[in-house]
């Protein structure tokens, strides 16, 4: 059947989106058609801007669309304190909890010889950059808890441990406000082993 | 454990059956490609969640349904259950009690079942491979977080050996993260190892008793689990820590040239002897089929001990490959305890007590017809 170039165009566009199939990509396309050209204009004004506009924060290599992030340009942040995360969103998970005051560094994922990531396509060397300046006390390793997320972790607790900084690994096990009784086998031997003294 | 009721629609080649099925031996009878083996398929589905022939849940619906069910009422110790399998080309749903269960892992385990088919007669002569194999499987019955360690493992072997691969081609200093992946190694490898010696222990000890008494106390088995590290003299953990510690750093530079991994849990193997004779490499073709039918009974008493309650026994034609004392012997073993599934081509072979004793069906195209 024939699609007009426009509309074709626009439904291979959406198809290169994670989990958008040819359907959704039709949905959506000829969704667009329907809708207002100023909000059109907004969407595809947005896009452009997500890319062109936003840079890797100078310091701790989140996005941002200024040369420095707002928490590491904020003031009343804890400053001897970086969490290491794998990727921006867990910076806003971190963030949602409103309990942790320090700062970030974001290694935009995890070491994986298999894709190609060794430690210098991480910004690792940037977190190294950050520790010779003595205000950091305590590093908090907060990688996913996969073998690539630990590897990354204990690759990182090694490189540090001349500094002499405090290097801490974020706790796993239960989930808060869960029933144990629900908990699978394995996360319930990782939160036995990981137990503590009340 | 037992099946009181089975029932199928759109399974592979069968249309509808349902059994009832209080006894204890079923005896499906029939010429090839007639779909005998299909319905003991049915049956490993609705105790596993997924087949040992395939791994598309797909070709398990009937060409041209849109879905396929499998529909049991089990009776066992712990009470009567109702589980319901349903399969479709988008995917499967498993439901237990009439309660949809969301992960597998609460699934499984409900009802447990031994396979015996002609490719078990192998875990003997065959590879290292078909001995690991089996071991995965039975041990992954019993204990979930050794599936969940082999799966991290299996995972870490990947990413070491590409390691392994691009360090050889351009040496550089990520030796600190080759370091790193040795320790998760060591740490996973540990675990496996003191899993898979235990399991090892305590299946051979229940394989002795049915060997010695299937030859009449003539030959003495014994398994011995063969790890890749060297482990003279290691008798736990600690030990084997430091031995596979000490064989990595050996083995570093050659695993650089090779680019792979060449020791550690993925290598290892049982070797088997009868009256410490190897039977891989020395045994008869009877003594190999001895062996393997006695890890086999040996896993029916194990998951028993494991669970508190017996597995159901699916026997994939190997009736006939068996001579009559093996036979008669494995039909004494399961007798009144273990509810057991038989497929053959037909009766020949099999003596009449049995045959008095079992419900017989033929299976034709896909229908099924008791016999009177």
């Amino acid at each position: 059947m024939y699609i007009p170039d426009p509309i074709s165009k626009l439904i291979d566009g959406f198809m290169r989106l994670p989990g958008i199939g040819p359907k959704t990509a039709q949905r959506l396309s000829f969704y667009v058609l329907s809708m207002e050209e100023e909000d059109v204009m907004e969407l595809a004004k947005a896009l452009v801007r997500a890319k062109r506009d936003l840079q890797r924060c100078e310091e701790c290599s989140n996005i941002t669309d200024q040369k420095r992030c707002r928490v590491c340009g904020d003031k009343g942040r804890d400053r001897s304190v970086i969490c290491v995360v794998q990727d921006p969103r867990d910076v806003i998970a971190m963030e949602r909890t409103k309990e942790y005051h320090g700062l970030y560094h974001v290694l935009h994922g995890a070491i994986s010889p298999m894709e190609g990531i060794g430690p210098d396509e991480l910004s690792i060397p940037d977190l190294l950059k950050r520790l010779e300046d003595e205000t950091v006390q305590e590093l908090i390793l907060a990688t996913n808890p996969n073998i690539e997320g630990e590897a990354t972790a204990m690759y990182l607790q090694r490189l540090i441990k001349p500094f002499g900084i405090k290097v801490t690994r974020i706790a796993h096990g239960l989930p808060v406000g869960g029933d144990l009784e629900y908990a699978d086998e394995v996360t319930l031997t990782k939160a036995m082993e990981g137990r503590r003294e009340l | 454990m037992q099946v009181e009721e089975l029932e199928l629609s759109q399974f592979r080649n069968i249309d509808r059956l349902a059994l009832n099925c209080p006894e204890s031996l079923h005896l499906f009878v029939g010429p090839n490609a007639q779909g005998k083996t299909n319905i003991l398929e049915s049956l490993y589905v609705l105790a596993l969640g997924k087949s040992h022939r395939t791994r598309k849940d797909k070709e398990l619906i009937r060409w041209g349904a849109d879905a396929a069910q499998i529909k049991a009422r089990v009776s066992g110790e712990f009470g009567n259950h109702r589980l319901d399998i349903r399969l479709t080309p988008r995917g499967k749903k498993v439901v237990k009690n009439g309660l949809e269960q969301r992960r597998l892992s609460s699934y499984i385990g409900t009802l447990t079942a031994v396979l015996f088919a002609p490719e078990d007669l192998t875990i003997v002569k065959g590879s290292p491979q078909v001995r690991r194999r089996f071991i995965d499987m039975e041990l992954g019955q019993v204990s979930p977080s050794y599936i969940h360690d082999l799966t991290r493992y299996n995972q870490l072997l990947l990413q070491r050996n590409q390691l392994l691969k691009d360090m050889g081609n351009r040496r550089e200093r990520i030796n600190a993260f080759l370091d790193v992946l040795d320790e998760q190694m060591i740490d996973l490898s540990t675990s496996l190892w003191k899993k898979r010696v235990t399991f090892i222990k305590q299946l051979t000890q229940w394989a002795q008793d049915i060997h010695t008494s299937i030859t009449q106390a003539k030959e003495t088995l014994t398994i011995d689990y063969q790890s890749a590290v060297p482990t003279q003299g290691v008798t736990d953990e600690a030990g084997y820590r430091m031995a596979i510690e000490k064989e990595l750093l050996r083995l570093r530079e050659q695993e650089l040239r090779r680019g792979t991994t060449l020791t550690g849990p993925h290598r290892d193997d049982l070797r088997l002897f009868a009256n410490d004779v190897d039977i891989h490499t020395f045994g008869s073709q009877g003594q190999q089929r001895t062996a393997a039918l006695s890890l086999k009974l040996a896993e029916i008493e194990l998951i028993h001990q494991e669970t508190g309650t017996y597995p159901i026994l699916l026997l994939d034609d190997v009736l006939s490959e068996l001579d009559d004392s093996r036979k008669t012997h494995l039909l004494e073993a399961i007798r009144g305890k273990v509810q057991t599934f038989v497929t053959a081509t037909g009766l020949e072979g099999i003596d009449q007590e049995t045959c008095d004793r079992a419900r017989i069906y033929r299976v034709q195209q896909g229908s099924i017809t008791e016999q009177g």
